[in-house]
This record gives structure tokens, C-alpha cells and sequence, in this order.
């Protein structure tokens, strides 16, 4: 005999009236697009924001028992449960408690690759004195401790830092013994073209945990072009070098980044497929940054911008494919803003934060002492631009570097919340502020956002992914989601939002 | 009601919108026109006290049928800035309420928000399922 229920009125009786809580929207493929102070978001029919305005939405309809559940609207029945959502609002912002995580150790300039983006810092693989001396590793290591993070990350990185190993041999044991004294948890990697490693090099890491992170940008023929070395032979040696560090640090400890150049937008597949032969699990189709080789291409940055959209729709087209054929392998940018798209949670990507990642997450310590807001803020200083030079470790402290001119006239560009153009922009949860990289390409920290590239780029990538999502795939959902959870794919999917 | 009406424009390749101010606010016009600066210059003509015409001259060469696909656009956008000036007017109150709240329980604030903050819903139950918090001075 079928049950029959009392009418849902019996039990919560329909409010008469209903306040909005606050939210940012946007138009999308026919719909709009609503997202929250979380950064939670609902697609409602077209209207459904000037209705909400006007409070004519129907109390008794599926959309408006959506909206309440999402936290766009409460009303006399319903508390708009601030606790909650405050929750979730501070959990978005995670990244800027506990303190600078990462700090990257420059520990020489020295080079023996010549690779067009960053020619501006490249010494001769001779010159010593571009190396960090000891005193100036002993006042890093000290500032970098006085951080007040619990969980610290030394990312060791040149020019080729292996090329002064035994600055590295220095710097390890030294900041082991300093974050055990002071209860830090330290992360050591060291960034290497893994050109010039040796085994005893590799057992040495392995002896003292250290992971290693080299650069692959595709096959030899696009590797060779981006990073030319005597010999021509940079991809052979960072393929030999790869399998050797896999061998002895484990296959877990060593990971590869691409740089995307012009010469990279017209091979996404080949390089997808070179990540997937070489057994990595992860790509990062990381934009061009905007220094060295792009900044002297600034006036095409447009039409830049446009190929590395295209060449990141491809190169996502083409992973999600590789997944569907049973190979498990993520992309990076994707995973970095679903994160902050479907889930409660922020990004540790210190160039996709509000406030801006720049010196609250990361801080570079030159091999002169100089303490940069982030890496390209370095490597604007190698053109003798030092806007952003924070101090010096042997003449500041962690206070004064956070309290002089230069660091508070970039904090004052740093959240996206209070700039022209992101303020009322729906994807203001999911993007960034960066000034570090509109100073570079728009002499101006704050930037224009109706020309930015950094805005363009982020805007369309997010547009594309909520295409996805309205979409709806299951298979699809079920690859994006194990790439946010780490789980298998064919877990269980969670619907989050 | 369509308060925008294309008017004669002194040159082809130009284009001019009308706004009420009545209708679309001073502020939500200059966002408009933030967004729109990047392929046009937005020059703003004040006619009188409630109506301006935005002069729409494109900075490359656009075709007729792209100026007025432009004009539509710049209209549509400014209806879009209007309607979140208003969702913003409703919600600015709730919006300070939520942030202080989310970060004066983390502890990045060196001083309690002034003033009393508060659910007027739950506040107005005797049980309450919370009271978000109180300035103790108060």
C-alpha cells in the first residue's frame, strides 16, 4: 500500500517574504551564473537576478528552495546560518593564516643552458661570485625560520643550483637543524634542469628527503628549441636525469613543469602525450609568464593571451581523453581553480591568491641577500628594476621587510575584493590579484583589467570550466573530481555544489 | 521600456547611447565604460541633469553591424552594473556582518568589529541557535 505524507506545509509552513544574502553574478551560455562570498554558485534561469532584486521569486518554487539551501537567500523559516557560511568564507581564505610557506633559496645565478625567457639572470657557469655565500644562506635560513608558519617549504633554485652544490650541502643541514629547534616542519626541493646530476648528487637527496622538480616542456625537438645548451642535448639529459632520480629518490619524489613558449602553442598534444610516455601524472599548462621573453613581446600579449587559451583547451581536451582511455594523469590549472570552484577550500598556488600570494606565501632570497616578493619579482630586478626588492637578509628583519615602502605599496594592489573591474566580477573567489605581474606588463600594480591579460586569461579559463560543469558528463565529473580528491576515478562522485 | 534610443551620430563609425541617470546610476555607467574602454573610447556627454550620451568610438575598424551589436552590448552591461548596485544596496549590511564574522574568529583582527552584530531572525528567538558576536563593551 503506497504511504502518503502530509503536505510539506504541515511541516514548514512557506515564508511570506525573503532576504538576499550577498552574491556577485555573471551571464553564461543562455543562463546566470550566481556565486557567492564562498565562492558558492547555483546557475538559475535568465531573470532570475532582477526578480531577486525586486523579491518576486516564488517561495514555493524548486529555484527559490535552491537558492536557500545554497545560502543566496534566507527568510522568517530559515536562518541564514552566518556561522556556516562565515565558516566556509574563512575556509576560502585558509591560505593567508600561519605565515610566508614557501621560500625559495637562489643559490646561484650560474647556468650552463641559455634559455630565451630567462637570459636576463643567466650567468657564465664559471663565475662563482653569483653564488650565495655562507653568511648570507646562515641569515635566509634565520629569516626564512622566523616565519610563523609551522609548515615550511625550501625550494632550492638558480640558475642551475647544482651547479653550487656545495652551497646546497651547506644550507640543508643547516636549516634541518634550525626548524627542528624552532618545531617547523621543513619540505626541502631542489628545481634543477637535472643537467649536471650525478648519482652521489641523487644520494645525497635521497639521504637527507629531498625532492627533486625539473623542467620538461615536450619532446626533444620543442625541449631542444626552449632550452638550448652545448651539445643540443638538454631533453636527453633531463630524460636521463629523470629516470636516474626516479631510480634512487623513488618515482614520487621527482616532478616535471613545462614552460609554455610561442614555439609550445602549436604542439599541446605532443606535449600532453610526451608527460603521459615519460609515466608523469600531472601537467601544469602553465601560461607564459610575462618577463624576459614575453615582456619583450608585450605588444602582442593579446594575441598571446588568445593562442595559450586555445592551446589550453586543446591541451585539456586532450587529457580529459587520455583519462577517458585509463590513464590517470591531471591538469594542473584545471585542478588548482575546480578546487576553488566545487569545494569549500582555497589554493597554496601562491599566483592564484587574493590577497596576493607575493611575499604572505612565498619569499626569494637572492644569492646576494636580497629578499624578493616573488620570483619574477627577482627576475624584474635582474633588468634593474628592484620595485619589488623587500630588503636584504643582512641589513632587515622578517618585520621590517613586511613593514617598509615597498612591501604595504604592493599590499595595497593585493586584493582582488577592492580593484577596479574585480570587485562586482562573479569569479572574484576563484581569481587572483597579482600586481607583480601588472607592474610588468602595465607599469602599474593596480592594473587595468579591461586590457589585462592576467584578467583575460583567468576569466576565460573559469568561463570555459563552469561550461563543463553545466554540461554535466558524469564521466567527465568523475575524472575532475578525482583530480581534486586524489581518489580513483571511478570513485564515488560527490556533488558539492 | 527602452530608455535608450540611438541617436543620429555624427560620424558612421561612431556610436551614441543615451542613458537615464534615473535608470542607470553614474557609477554603473563609469563600470560599463571601464570594460568597454578596452575596444572603445567612452566619452561621456552630460545632455542634462538626467540624461548623458555615452559616445562609443571604436579604437580599430568595426563594421556597422558590430557598432550596433556594440551599442546593445554596452546597454545590456549597464542594465547588468545597475542590477548588482541594487543586489549590493540589499546585501552590503549582511556582506560586513559575514566578513567580520569569518575573520574575527580567526584571530587576524587586532580589535573586535564595533557595534552589536547580529541575525535579526535568530536574534528575535529567545533560543537562538547562535548569536554571532558582541562587542563586549556593549
Amino acid at each position: 500500500m503506497a504511504r502518503v505524507f502530509h503536505p510539506l506545509e504541515r511541516f514548514a509552513p512557506a515564508p511570506t517574504a525573503f532576504h538576499l544574502l550577498p552574491f556577485r553574478f555573471t551571464r553564461l551560455d543562455g543562463k546566470e551564473l550566481l556565486v557567492n562570498e564562498a565562492g558558492e554558485y547555483i546557475f538559475v534561469p535568465n531573470g532570475t537576478v532582477e526578480n531577486l532584486a525586486n523579491e518576486q521569486v516564488d517561495t514555493n518554487s524548486e529555484l527559490y528552495q535552491d537558492l536557500r539551501a545554497k545560502h543566496f537567500v534566507y527568510d522568517d523559516c530559515s536562518s541564514p546560518l552566518l556561522d556556516i557560511l562565515a565558516t566556509k568564507v574563512r575556509t576560502k581564505f585558509d591560505h593567508i593564516s600561519g605565515g610566508t610557506k614557501l621560500h625559495i633559496f637562489v643559490v646561484t645565478l650560474r647556468c650552463e643552458h641559455s634559455c630565451d625567457y630567462c637570459q636576463v639572470s643567466r650567468q657564465t657557469a664559471s663565475r662563482g661570485e653569483f653564488d650565495m655565500s655562507t653568511s648570507t644562506a646562515d641569515r635566509a635560513i634565520s629569516m626564512m625560520m622566523d616565519s610563523p608558519a609551522r609548515d615550511i617549504t625550501l625550494e632550492i633554485q638558480g640558475g642551475e643550483p647544482l651547479l653550487a652544490f656545495d652551497v646546497i650541502q651547506y644550507i640543508i643541514p643547516r636549516a634541518k637543524t634550525v626548524a627542528l629547534q624552532r618545531g617547523k616542519n621543513l619540505d626541502i626541493v631542489v628545481c634543477s634542469n637535472l643537467a649536471c646530476v650525478t648519482d652521489d648528487i641523487l644520494k645525497y637527496f635521497r639521504d637527507e628527503g629531498v625532492k627533486v622538480s625539473t623542467s620538461l616542456d615536450g619532446p626533444a625537438f620543442l625541449h631542444n628549441k626552449n632550452r638550448p645548451r652545448p651539445g643540443h642535448n638538454s631533453y636527453e639529459k633531463a630524460i636521463e636525469g629523470i629516470e636516474r632520480s626516479r631510480a634512487i629518490l623513488g618515482i614520487e619524489n621527482v616532478a616535471a613543469l613545462m614552460t609554455t613558449t610561442a614555439a609550445s602553442l602549436d604542439h599541446v598534444i605532443e606535449i600532453v602525450d610526451e608527460y603521459v610516455r615519460r609515466e608523469f601524472h600531472s601537467i601544469f599548462l602553465r601560461p607564459i609568464s610575462p618577463y624576459g621573453f614575453a615582456l619583450k613581446t608585450r605588444h602582442r600579449t593579446g594575441y598571446e593571451m588568445g593562442r595559450f587559451l586555445e592551446f589550453y583547451r586543446k591541451g585539456l581536451a586532450h587529457v580529459l581523453k587520455v583519462n577517458r582511455s585509463g590513464y590517470r594523469i591531471a591538469e594542473v590549472y584545471t585542478q588548482i581553480l575546480l578546487t576553488k570552484i566545487l569545494t569549500p577550500h582555497g589554493s597554496r598556488y601562491v599566483d592564484m591568491q587574493s590577497p596576493a600570494g607575493e611575499a604572505w606565501n612565498v619569499l626569494v632570497y637572492n644569492y646576494d641577500g636580497d629578499v624578493y616578493a616573488s620570483d619574477e619579482s627577482r627576475m624584474l630586478a635582474e633588468t634593474n628594476d628592484r620595485t619589488f626588492r623587500l630588503g636584504n637578509v643582512h641589513k632587515d628583519t622578517r618585520r621590517t621587510i613586511f613593514t617598509h615602502e615597498p612591501a604595504l605599496r604592493m599590499f595595497q594592489t593585493s586584493c582582488n575584493q577592492a580593484l577596479a573591474g574585480c570587485s562586482d566580477c562573479a569569479f572574484q573567489s576563484y581569481c587572483a590579484a597579482d600586481p607583480v605581474y601588472h607592474y610588468a606588463t602595465q607599469g602599474d600594480m593596480y592594473g587595468y583589467r579591461a586590457t589585462s591579460g592576467f584578467c583575460s586569461r583567468n576569466m576565460q579559463v573559469i568561463r570555459h570550466l563552469f561550461s563543463i560543469i553545466a554540461e554535466d558528463d558524469r564521466e567527465t565529473m568523475r575524472i575532475l573530481w578525482s583530480w581534486i580528491t586524489g581518489q580513483s576515478v571511478h570513485g564515488e562522485v560527490v556533488e558539492c555544489a | 521600456m527602452d530608455q535608450f534610443d540611438k541617436m543620429r551620430s555624427p560620424d558612421e563609425s561612431q556610436a551614441i547611447v543615451e542613458i537615464n541617470l534615473a535608470i542607470i546610476s553614474a557609477e554603473a555607467l563609469l563600470k560599463t565604460s571601464h570594460w568597454f574602454s578596452r575596444d572603445f573610447v567612452c566619452e561621456i556627454r552630460t545632455r542634462n541633469e538626467h540624461i548623458v550620451d555615452v559616445l562609443l568610438t571604436p579604437r580599430s575598424a568595426t563594421s556597422a553591424s558590430e557598432l550596433e551589436l556594440a551599442r546593445q552590448s554596452f546597454i545590456s552591461s549597464a542594465m547588468d552594473f545597475a542590477l548588482r548596485e541594487k543586489i549590493e544596496a540589499k546585501t552590503s549590511g549582511i556582506r560586513d556582518l559575514l566578513l567580520a564574522k569569518a575573520f574575527s574568529e580567526s584571530g587576524v583582527l587586532e580589535d573586535q568589529p564595533e557595534g552589536l552584530f547580529g541575525d535579526r531572525v535568530e536574534e528575535a528567538k529567545p533560543d537562538g541557535m547562535f548569536k554571532i558576536l558582541s562587542n563586549p563593551r556593549h
